[in-house]
C-alpha cells in the first residue's frame, strides 16, 4: 500500500516504474481545455494566442487535477512555417486545405525554406509551453508536442503527393525531410533552452502498418529523421515519446529502437491485429516505456458519463491485471487513445469521469 | 502481342507500378480492335484487385497502392472514351466524397480507386464538399451508391448532415450510403441512417457487390 501521492509524484513515479498509490490518470484533453476559461475562447483564439493556451492548460491542471500536461494545439503547425495554408475556423481544428507540393521541384520550396523556429505558428507554440512550464511546474508533468520531420512535410505538401513519391521521387523526398529534421531539432532544441518543457512527444503518425513497412518507415523517418530529432531531445535535456494514434503503429521500432520514455496510442476493437493495453504490456513495450491509452475518444463526446466510467473501469482492471503478471508497478496512464475532441459538443464531466474511476478502480 | 498477352501486360503494369506503361499498352489495345471494357476489365482491373488485395493484407503499402492508382488512372483515361455508347447502362454509379470541413482525401480516393476497378462508374465529389453539392450530384447522376469519408471527430456530423438532405430531398431511397474514416463505427452509420460501415475499400466494395 503506498501514501496518496501528489498527481505529479504519480506521474513521476509511472515514468519510473515505481509503486504508485493509484494508475495515472490523464486524457489528451487539449483544445476542449479552452472550455474551462472563464471568458468565452474560441478554438480560432485559442489556437494562435500563447497565453490563452497556457492558461487553459493550468485550468485543465486545476479543474482535472492532469498528473501529465501534453501540449498539443493541432497537427498544421510546423507546415504552416513551411508555406502550407492553414484553414482557422472559428470552432475546428486548425487544419492545411492548401498544399504545396505539386512536383518533385516543389519540395525544393521545402528544402529552402528560410523559415525560423521563431516565427510564425511554431514560435507561437513554443512561446506558449515557455510561458506554461513555471506555471505547472512541480504540479504537472510538462510534455510539449511537435509534428516530426515526416508529419511536418506531409502536411505541408499533402500526404498523397508525399507518399507517391516517396516511390517515384525519393531524393526530393529526401532532401525536404532534411530541411524538416532540422527545424524540429532546433524547436526541441529551443524548448531545453528555455526551459519550456520536460519533454518532447513528437507525433510519428506514418509508423504504422496500414501506411508504411518496415524498410519504406525506417528509410522516410525513423533510421535516419527521427533519429535525430530523438537525440535532439536528449540533448536538449528533455524525456523523448511519441504519440501515433493510428491502428497498427510500429512499436519494436517506435517504443524499443526509439527508445521511447513514454508512448501514446490508440486501439482499435474492428481492426484485426490492432494492439490492446494488456497485449502491449505483454509483449513487454512497457518494461522501460510508459504508455499512455487507449480510451476511445468518440466516448467523451458520444457516450454517457456511465459507459465511459465502465470503460475505465475496465481499462483499470486490464492494465493492472497485465503490469502485475508481468512485474511491473506502474508503467500505464489511463488516457484517451487520441485527442478528446476539442467540439464544443463534448462532455466535459466525462473527462472528470475517466478520472473519478480511475481513482475508484485504479487504485493498488 | 495476342489479346491475352495485352491484358496480362496491362495487369503487369498495374501490379509492378509501371507508369509509363499502361497507357501505351492500353492504346495499344485499341489499335489492335480489342474491346476496352473487356480490356479493363481483364488488364487494369485485375491488376487493381491483386493490389487492393496485398494492400489489405498488408503485403503492399501506402505509396505503392498511389502509384498503382496513377498506372490505373493513365490506361483508365484511353479507353473509357472509347467505350460505346451504351455499353455501361447496366453499370452501378457511385459518388465519393470527403464530407465538409475536411480536406483529408487519401482514403476516399482508395475507395474511389477500388470502386472504378470493381466496374462501377464514379462520380468524385472532391474534399469539404458541402451538403448540398453532394446531394445535388446524387439527384443530377442518379446515383445507385454514396461512399462519405472523414478523418476528423469534428466533421462526422456532415456525414449525418448529408444523409438526412438526402433523405429530405427523397433519395435516400434509391441510394445506398456507406461510411468510412478512422472515427466512425458501425454503430455511428446505424445511428446517422447509413447503410453500412466498413474498414477499407476492399471491404467496402465487396460489400456493395455483394
Amino acid at each position: 500500500m503506498v501514501a496518496p501521492m501528489t498527481p505529479y509524484q504519480r506521474a513521476i513515479a509511472s515514468v519510473m516504474n515505481e509503486p504508485v498509490d493509484e494508475l495515472c490518470s490523464s486524457p489528451l484533453a487539449l483544445g476542449l481545455a479552452r472550455r474551462l476559461m472563464p471568458q468565452t475562447v474560441t478554438y480560432k483564439e485559442w489556437a494562435t494566442t500563447p497565453e490563452l493556451a497556457a492558461q487553459s492548460f493550468v485550468r485543465a491542471y486545476e479543474v482535472w487535477k492532469l498528473p501529465f500536461t501534453v501540449c498539443l494545439v493541432d497537427l498544421s503547425v510546423t507546415a504552416s512555417n513551411f508555406g502550407a495554408h492553414v484553414r482557422m475556423d472559428k470552432e475546428n481544428t486548425p487544419f492545411v486545405d492548401e498544399h504545396i507540393i505539386h512536383t518533385a521541384e516543389d519540395y525544393e520550396k521545402i528544402a529552402e525554406c528560410p523559415t525560423e523556429i521563431t516565427e510564425g505558428r511554431t514560435g507561437a507554440l513554443l512561446e506558449m509551453n515557455r510561458l506554461l512550464a513555471p506555471r505547472i511546474k512541480d504540479k504537472s508533468f510538462h510534455a510539449a508536442f511537435l509534428e516530426g520531420p515526416l508529419l511536418t512535410l506531409t502536411q505541408a505538401g499533402g500526404a498523397e503527393q508525399v507518399m507517391m513519391d516517396m516511390f517515384v521521387e525519393p531524393d526530393a523526398v529526401h532532401k525536404a525531410l532534411e530541411r524538416t529534421t532540422k527545424f524540429c531539432c532546433e524547436a526541441v532544441t529551443w524548448l531545453g533552452d528555455n526551459h519550456a518543457a520536460q519533454a518532447m512527444c513528437w507525433d510519428y503518425l506514418w509508423g504504422n502498418y496500414s501506411c508504411l513497412d518496415d524498410g519504406q518507415y525506417g528509410e522516410f523517418e525513423g533510421d535516419k529523421y527521427a533519429k535525430a530529432t530523438n537525440e535532439a531531445t536528449r540533448k536538449a535535456g528533455l524525456g523523448c515519446g511519441v504519440h501515433n494514434c493510428a491502428d497498427l503503429p510500429h512499436l519494436d521500432t517506435q517504443i524499443n529502437k526509439f527508445g521511447s520514455a513514454f508512448y501514446s496510442m490508440a486501439y482499435y476493437p474492428l481492426i484485426p491485429g490492432s494492439p490492446t493495453a494488456s497485449e502491449t504490456i505483454d509483449k513487454g513495450y512497457a518494461d522501460n516505456c510508459l504508455l499512455f491509452g487507449n480510451i476511445d475518444p468518440q466516448m467523451f463526446i458520444r457516450n454517457s458519463k456511465e459507459e465511459i466510467t465502465n470503460a475505465t473501469k475496465d481499462l483499470c482492471q486490464e492494465v493492472k491485471t497485465a503490469l502485475c503478471k508481468r512485474g511491473l508497478n506502474s508503467r500505464y496512464v489511463i488516457s484517451s487513445g487520441c485527442e478528446v475532441p476539442p467540439d464544443l459538443e463534448t462532455k466535459l464531466e466525462n473527462v472528470q469521469a475517466v478520472m473519478d474511476a480511475t481513482h475508484q478502480y485504479g487504485a493498488f | 502481342m495476342s489479346k491475352e498477352e495485352i491484358y496480362q501486360a496491362l495487369c503487369d503494369a498495374v501490379v509492378n507500378l509501371k507508369i509509363k506503361e499502361s497507357a501505351p499498352l492500353a492504346q495499344k489495345a485499341l489499335d489492335e480492335g480489342l474491346d476496352p471494357v473487356e480490356t479493363i476489365n481483364e488488364g487494369l482491373v485485375k491488376g487493381m484487385t491483386i493490389v487492393g488485395d496485398k494492400f489489405a493484407a498488408h503485403q503492399m503499402f501506402l505509396p505503392q497502392v498511389l502509384v498503382a492508382s496513377k498506372v490505373l488512372y493513365a490506361g483508365l483515361d484511353i479507353l473509357i472514351p472509347a467505350i460505346p455508347a451504351g455499353a455501361l447502362d447496366n453499370a452501378k454509379k457511385a459518388g465519393a466524397s470527403v464530407v465538409e470541413g475536411d480536406v483529408h482525401d487519401i482514403g476516399k480516393n482508395i475507395v474511389k480507386t477500388m470502386l472504378t476497378a470493381g466496374g462501377f462508374i464514379v462520380t468524385d465529389f472532391g474534399k469539404d464538399t458541402p451538403p448540398k453539392t453532394i446531394v445535388d450530384g446524387v439527384k443530377n447522376e442518379g446515383l445507385d451508391i454514396l461512399c462519405l469519408s472523414t478523418l476528423m471527430t469534428p466533421t462526422m456530423d456532415a456525414m449525418k448532415a448529408t444523409i438526412d438532405l438526402l433523405k429530405e430531398t427523397g433519395l435516400k431511397g434509391n441510394c445506398t450510403v456507406t461510411i468510412g474514416g478512422p472515427p466512425t463505427s458501425p454503430e455511428f452509420a446505424k445511428s446517422i441512417g447509413a447503410d453500412h460501415r466498413d474498414n477499407n475499400a476492399q471491404d467496402c466494395v465487396a460489400w456493395l457487390k455483394g
